[in-house]
């Protein structure tokens, strides 16, 4: 089988890339947008790339069950940091009145 | 099936950077997480579907709008300086990254023999498969993640409340 019918078809390639692709349109958002919501938002779908990674392997390894306890596991990470996350946001809000993160720049001055 | 829920992932996802509104970021968001779940699905592993679709394109998509809502945020605020040098960097650095990791997996040898090989497909994940491994050889990890989830739970209080 070669490469581009494996992309094509679904096979390991093909999730391995899609996987891929989705953590650097995730880098992309966090890198070229300065409302920090969406940069929040470019954080979870680096993590769901992780996840498709993860699970694909598990899958094309014989459909191990180590794969989907690691997903519940990142899962409940991402859970606790969308919680604090989001917990910072309206903190930063309510001191600057701002979620632009050139604004936030207290640090520097 | 499997290029339309790739297509339905990456299209979420491009169409989140380029929107300027942040609800429609958001819905864009849901978008790319339920083609994430129909992934899933082709991986014979309903489990995590259903667990994609309920944790995040319920309980954090829906947090992260009520917190768009709350901020009344719904544009980019305007720059307050333009930066065409990081701009164009960050732009330059993700489609290097882009072409590479194209380059990188269609013409990796070691990923096509560990997907090309013609095993039968494994049956598909269970609720009680999972249960089993979770708690036959993660329980502590189990137990770490509740008492994770607690103490976010209390910080997220903590952080938000005016006066404690």
């Amino acid at each position: 089988m070669t490469s581009l019918t494996s992309i094509l078809s679904g096979g390991l390639q093909g999730y391995v890339l899609v996987a891929l692709l989705l953590f650097v349109i995730g880098l992309g958002a966090v890198l070229t947008r300065r409302s920090i919501l969406v940069q929040f938002m470019g954080v979870e779908l680096m993590l769901n790339a992780a996840n498709v990674a993860l699970l694909a392997f598990a899958r094309f390894r014989g459909g191990d069950a180590q794969g989907t306890v690691f997903y519940l596991f990142i899962i409940a990470v991402a859970a606790c940091e969308a919680a604090v996350g989001l917990a910072l946001v309206v903190g930063l809000y309510r001191h600057r009145q701002t979620t632009d993160t050139d604004r936030a720049d207290a640090l520097k001055q | 099936m499997f290029l339309i829920f790739a297509l339905i992932t990456l299209v979420g996802a491009v169409a989140l950077v380029l929107q300027r509104n942040l609800v429609v970021a958001g819905l864009c968001l849901v978008l790319s997480f339920m083609g994430v779940a129909g992934l899933f699905l082709l991986l014979l592993n309903p489990v995590a579907a259903a667990l994609q679709i309920i944790v995040y394109s319920g309980a954090i998509v829906v947090l992260l709008l009520f917190v768009i809502m709350l901020l009344n945020e719904h544009q980019e605020e305007p720059a307050q300086k333009a930066r065409p040098l990081q701009r164009w960097v960050s732009a330059a650095v993700i489609l290097v990254l882009g072409a590479g990791v194209v380059k990188l997996v269609a013409g990796s040898p070691v990923l096509r023999r560990l997907g090309g090989g013609s095993a039968p497909a494994p049956p598909a994940m269970t609720l009680g498969g999972l249960g089993d491994a979770l708690f036959s050889g993660h329980l502590l990890g189990f137990e770490v993640a509740g008492l994770l989830l607690l103490a976010a739970m209390v910080g997220a209080v903590a952080l938000v409340k005016r006066d404690l």
